[in-house]
């Protein structure tokens, strides 16, 4: 399987993701994320800091810019997401990604509710990609970038979960559960 | 589809939000200031990280350490 070329992550998962022990697969699956410029206003300690820095020196991270007209978009996206009261709410930030994520194809990296949501119940985002810690993981384990422990198929989770404090939803965790112990037999 | 997707969604976030309560530190979160400790409980409630660390008046990741040093998991 070839590895993915862009994604986009929004702060909030990036500043999570950067507390798990194996953070730089993230670079080993996408040739560059994208990540927003205010990403750098909101990290504060030296590990994360010289995580980022490395990232973008080795260009495996760079900063996105989004232009007038993608802010336009992701303005609408919000308001047509509030349409949705029982929904949970969408911000600034999630909007641009899928607007990004919608317009150029990237893969949308983001653990909101309203981001993972939007493709299923909004026709014109049906074709964006989202995913959230648990499919990056698990996409590590399909292109052979993290060997899983097949006398655990549970353990990459698991210690995902340990480093950043994270539960995955059980029925999404069992079936990525599921999978590993599948590819595990066929190797 | 919409509707069943709705119908999962919410029947999902009240657990994740019963996890988040439960297993949150209410004597840590208490002994908080006002402007952090309301933070805190926007974030059991809603589990969002962003407009959470808008309310503390931190930066994402001090928000997110917060969100830790309180027991309060990351449920998605």
């Amino acid at each position: 399987m070839l590895r993915r070329e862009f994604a986009i992550a929004d702060t909030c998962f990036l500043i999570d993701w950067s507390r798990y022990r194996r953070r730089d697969i993230l670079f080993r699956l996408f040739r560059t994320v994208f990540v927003p410029e205010n990403v750098l206003n909101e990290v504060k300690s030296e590990n994360v800091i010289t995580w980022i820095s490395e990232g973008l020196r080795s260009d495996k991270l760079a900063l996105y810019t989004p232009v007038s007209d993608e802010v336009e978009e992701a303005r609408e996206l919000i308001e047509e997401s509030r349409l949705h009261p029982q929904l949970p709410s969408m911000d600034l930030p999630e909007a641009l990604c899928l607007v990004i994520g919608r317009r150029r194809g990237y893969i949308v990296l983001t653990e909101n509710r309203a981001a993972l949501l939007a493709p299923k119940l909004l026709s014109k985002y049906r074709d964006v990609e989202v995913w959230r810690a648990l499919e990056v993981l698990l996409n590590a384990i399909r292109y052979n970038i993290i060997e899983p422990d097949c006398s655990n198929p549970r353990k990459v989770f698991d210690e995902y979960c340990h480093d950043t404090l994270h539960i995955f939803p059980s029925k999404t965790l069992n079936e990525a559960i599921r999978e590993v112990e599948e590819l595990c037999r066929r190797t | 589809m919409g509707e069943d997707v709705i119908k999962e969604f919410l029947e999902w976030e009240v657990k994740a939000r019963e996890l988040r309560r439960r297993m949150a530190d209410w004597e840590f979160i208490n002994k908080q200031p006002p402007r952090i400790r309301e933070a805190l409980k926007y974030y059991i409630e809603k589990g969002d990280l962003y407009v959470a660390s808008r309310i503390a008046g931190l930066s994402i990741e001090e928000f997110n350490e917060l969100r830790i040093k309180a027991r309060i998991p990351n449920v998605a």
